[in-house]
């Protein structure tokens, strides 16, 4: 435990070898076929998009406290880069925030989490974890981030072109979608099949490593549960993509050559008649991306329960709690996936029989979602816990994505759902499941694994002060605005509800409709306490860049005394990744076993 | 660094890597062109009685390209089964007649079956009397013999039998195939109504010849006085100064592409331009691809394209009818806006054609040399190959097997 291992030094030896010979910095580097830095290539255009994406919504925040003043600081900056039309005098235009909004819910989702969560850790990640020496197809695993990288720049590109980027919101309904002149809705589709088929092979390569280059005596039993997290969320991804890249061929073909997929009979825009034959179904847009939409919602949660579960064994020195329930729960939680998508359209008129099936089948998948988070809930109990960073994070996964799901069970009741359907509470509901869900899971994996990665560990204070910033602020932004929604106040308004509130002493007898000037203020709160967690995350990107070279070098390639094949490597994992035959011995998480030496007995270690 | 498994089965799964892989991409396969299928029926069973262009494909063709795809997927497997032989030679033979199949059918889906429908035109009149006049009877007289099912008559009155038999064509393809159309009731509505479409192509038409003047040129614009002559040089050498300082005519009569192309080079460089209309010119033409905006389209006050003239179908002369632009509400020609149904079937067939195409630039590379070193280096892993492709390939045929029968013949 003192020293790096005999094997890790071997490995350097080795690596240095192999760098004479063959690989240059490009191939190294940058068109790299190797898992872990085909990893911390996805991990790093994530974590830079998740900023990107809240800077955006950190400027529309501000068209929602201050409507019509110039925005401080960037508000010039944007005015020079997008032009004087859609800012004027640094003043953020309704079609700018319409941009800002399609593009947060755009990169935030597929640009943002989907690469860091799922393709970052799982490429890092689970390749370890099963034993293996890279993923099925090394060349096909390059592909996927290439054709990600290129949707990406398709993406950022639409923020420059005349008009500007997406502007009909993430979820792109038709007719609007269609027919909104400029061309960023068009660069929006191309981006999206450039992501999608990223997510394919991605999705494809997953499946089959897991299948099929486990170690030996790595039986399904075995797998850390973070692996069967990324092995259902591939299958969500594999099956659940293609209906939207159909969709988004259809919405496409509607925008170029005029087909009508997604437009009814006798549209009228703007008073005049389109030229198109009609006969097409703005539901069947809806039926499509939601199909996708909702599974995607797993892909989201999944991969940052499974990084929870490993943080939570490995820091309260026990097995996790039902093992065998949360994979079984995670594979239900897979198939349910595909059968609630429906409880999103409510609201389009689908018919009560349709409506009362979803909300059915929505009211189950709730049961899988709790077996697993009272799994890790008990799997504290009794546990000698660490309160190092990422168990902070993982410790507020819990209660965050806990309030995220809880709410969403008035969504899920079509009678309720009514009520709130596009309303600030919808908002509220799913950026708890995602901001402080997910995104503390991400961050607890990379405080977690960044160790293995650079062979140092980040700043414990840093981390702390990063925790307790992001855990305070992210609930002084959401919270509130569930009492927003419940009084009513509508998403998508760039003056944050202003001009429908009627909060107006002269309206003081309109009550209908009407915001107080309670919920109307809550704006301001929100809105600072969004930019008070943008300062929030500086630490962190500090850390990250500051600790490769300057944190604290780990004494072991176990720093976290765990139990799983990944601490198995040399520190960091060579090309080929492990230096000694890997064979595997026993469950993923065998803690404090009665008898033991040590309070951890790692998987590969042979019973006596 | 060695992955394993990608030669030699997996034994507790059966599978080598690529195969695995392969199914699992083709699983991802079904669910997009599921998601297409879905939306087929989707659209199919939401469509206006009368508006589901059904029934104008080619049935014969589209059953031979059937045939021609299920014989390459025979072909691909026996390939694979020579390869298993370690007979390279007999592989080369059917792979080059599975490639063949392939080839053959995208030359009929893209010189063929599309193009013949790029030039097929379906046109709706503004109003229900137009039609009537056009056929100079009504719907009673013209049709009262039809019987639902519309079974072919036996017309030997040739002469006399134009529209009744242009009625019954449409009535047996578009409306009585349409599963929502079941009666002689929905048909008379249509015709009644004037929505139904007429069907044909365009055999010629009278388009503008247009008068081309320039008013004047703006000094203020931005462009320098010499560049602008000199732009205005390249249309007219001798007149440009005179032309730029007083304005006046620069085309007499002269076609719309040259018209426009001036009207556009000169507006750069600041010329204000005036276009009208001195006459109409027939031209005998079947064009390509016209929609109702080319039709419609002004210039000074007057429609680019005065008239029509129609050449029915499924009359045995190809009766002629003119049709005044005006009278026009919606001109396509069978390509993907013409209605739903056109826009699914291009969409299935176009995708279903690029995996075509994809499968036949795999197929070609693995017949190169660079393909071929690694049955030189590993016939297994060559063979390997060799049948996850045939995997793949069969999947191709498979959608065409169900594209057929929902695109040509239910």
């Amino acid at each position: 435990m003192s020293a790096i291992s005999e094997a890790a030094k071997t490995a350097e030896v080795i690596e240095e070898h192999h760098e004479h010979h063959e690989q240059s910095f490009w191939r190294t580097y940058i068109f790299s076929t190797d898992h872990k830095v085909i990893g911390i290539q996805y991990g790093f255009c994530g974590l830079a998009f998740l900023f990107f994406g809240f800077c955006l919504i950190a400027t529309m925040r501000w068209s929602m406290a201050y409507e019509g003043q110039p925005v401080p600081f960037v508000g010039p900056l944007i005015e020079a880069l997008l032009g004087n039309s859609v800012a004027p005098g640094g003043v953020m235009s309704a079609e700018l925030y319409n941009v800002f909004g399609a593009m947060h819910g755009t990169i935030m989702v597929f640009m943002g989490i989907v690469p860091a969560a799922f393709a970052a850790f799982g490429n890092y990640v689970v390749p370890l974890q099963i034993g293996a020496v890279d993923m099925a197809f090394p060349r096909l695993n390059m592909a996927s981030f290439w054709s990600f990288f290129l949707g990406c720049v398709i993406m950022t590109v639409s923020f420059f072109i005349p008009g500007g980027a997406a502007q009909a919101g993430w979820t792109s309904y038709s007719p609007l979608a269609s027919v909104i002149p400029t061309d960023g809705q068009t660069y929006w589709l191309i981006g999206m099949i450039m992501l999608i088929t990223s997510s394919l092979l991605g999705a494809v390569n997953f499946i089959v490593t897991i299948i099929n280059l486990r170690a030996p005596g790595m039986t399904w039993l075995r797998l850390p549960f973070f692996v069967w997290a990324q092995f259902v969320t591939a299958f969500l991804l594999l099956l659940a993509f293609p209906p939207l890249e159909a969709a988004g061929i259809m919405q496409l073909m509607d925008r170029v050559i005029e087909t009508s997929f997604f437009l009814p009979t006798g549209l009228v825009v703007g008073g005049q008649d389109v030229d198109v034959s009609g006969g097409g179904s703005p539901l069947l847009w809806q039926h499509l991306f939601w199909f996708l939409a909702h599974p995607e919602v797993y892909v989201l949660v999944l991969p940052g329960m499974g990084i929870v579960a490993e943080i939570i064994a490995n820091n309260t020195r026990k097995p996790i709690w039902g093992y065998k329930y949360l994979v079984g729960s995670v594979v239900v939680l897979g198939f349910l996936a595909f059968i609630v998508w429906a409880h999103h359209m409510y609201m389009t008129g689908m018919g009560t029989v349709i409506s009362a099936f979803f909300q059915t089948t929505t009211l189950i998948i709730s049961i899988p979602s709790i077996i697993i988070l009272t799994c890790l809930f008990i799997s504290l109990w009794g546990g000698s816990i660490r309160f190092n960073t990422p168990m902070l994070f993982a410790l507020a996964f819990l209660p965050m994505f806990g309030i995220g799901g809880l709410t969403g069970l008035p969504l899920g009741f079509n009678f309720s759902d009514v009520a709130l359907h596009d309303s600030y509470y919808v908002i509220a509901h799913f950026h708890y499941v995602v901001a402080p869900g997910t995104i503390f899971a991400i961050f607890a994996g990379v405080y977690y694994w960044f160790p293995k990665m650079t062979g140092r560990i980040m700043n414990e204070f840093l981390g702390r002060v990063h925790f307790w910033g992001s855990l305070i602020f992210m609930n002084l932004i959401f919270m509130p605005m569930f009492a927003q929604g419940m009084a009513g106040m509508s998403r998508r308004m760039s003056d944050g509800g202003a001009t429908y509130s009627l909060a107006n002493p002269d309206n003081a007898d309109i009550t209908v409709g009407a915001l107080g000037d309670t919920i109307m203020g809550l704006n301001v709160s929100i809105s600072a306490a969004a930019w008070a967690m943008l300062i929030a995350q500086l630490p962190f990107i500090f850390n990250l860049f500051w600790s490769v070279k300057h944190g604290e070098k780990v004494k072991s390639d176990n720093p976290w005394q765990a139990t799983t094949l990944e601490w198995e490597t040399p520190t960091p994992p060579p090309h080929g990744n492990f230096t000694k035959e890997i064979k595997v011995y026993r469950d993923p998480y065998e803690y404090s076993v009665p008898g033991a030496k040590e309070d951890f007995t790692p998987q590969a270690q042979p019973a006596k | 660094m060695e992955i394993p498994y990608t030669v030699k089965p997996r034994p507790d799964t059966g599978l080598y890597n690529a195969k695995l892989g392969i199914w699992l991409f083709l699983a991802s396969e079904v669910m997009l062109f599921g998601a297409l299928f879905s939306s087929y029926v989707l659209l199919r069973v939401g469509a206006e009685p009368g508006t589901w262009s059904m029934g104008l494909m080619d049935i014969y063709v589209g059953a031979g390209n059937t045939m021609v795809l299920i014989a390459s997927s025979m072909f691909v497997v026996l390939a694979w089964a020579q390869l298993k032989q370690g007979n390279l030679a007999g592989y080369k033979k059917w792979k080059w007649a599975t490639i063949a199949c392939a080839v053959l059918f995208l030359m009929v889906k893209w010189s063929y079956e599309w193009p013949s429908k790029f030039a097929h035109y379906d046109v709706w009149l503004n109003d229900a009397k137009v039609l009537h006049e056009k056929f100079e009877k009504g719907y009673h007289e013209t049709a009262s013999h039809i019987e639902p099912g519309g079974a072919a008559h036996d017309n030997t009155d040739a002469h006399d039998g134009d529209v009744e038999k242009y009625i019954e064509g449409i009535y047996t393809t578009r409306f009585f195939k349409e599963s929502s159309v079941t009666s002689e009731d929905e048909f008379k509505k249509a015709w009644e109504n004037g929505t139904l479409a007429l069907s044909g192509h365009i055999n010629s038409y009278e388009e503008a010849q247009i008068d081309f003047s320039i008013t004047r040129w703006k000094a203020d614009f931005g462009v320098s006085r010499a560049d602008a002559t000199k732009v205005l040089a390249k249309f007219s050498e001798d007149k440009a100064d005179k032309l730029l300082q007083d304005g006046g005519e620069l085309y007499e009569k002269t076609d719309y592409d040259t018209a426009k192309l001036a009207e556009y080079e000169l507006g750069q460089a600041g010329f204000t331009v005036a276009l009208s209309v001195a006459g109409y010119e027939t031209i005998k033409k079947h064009p390509w691809m016209w929609g109702t905006k080319r039709v419609n389209e002004d210039i000074g006050g007057k429609p680019r394209v005065k008239s029509l003239v129609f050449g029915l179908d499924e009359t045995q002369h190809h009766q002629e009818i003119t049709l005044d632009v005006g009278d026009i509400k919606r001109l396509s020609a069978y390509e993907p806006k013409h209605s739903t149904f056109f826009g699914i079937y291009y969409t299935i067939t176009g995708l279903h054609a690029l995996h075509v195409f994809g499968g036949i630039l795999i197929m070609l590379y693995n017949m190169l040399p660079v393909g071929l070193a690694l049955w030189h280096k590993d016939r297994e892993q060559y063979t390997n190959r060799i049948e996850t492709f045939g995997l793949f390939w069969h999947f191709v045929d498979l959608v065409w097997i169900f594209l057929f029968p929902i695109l040509y013949i239910l």
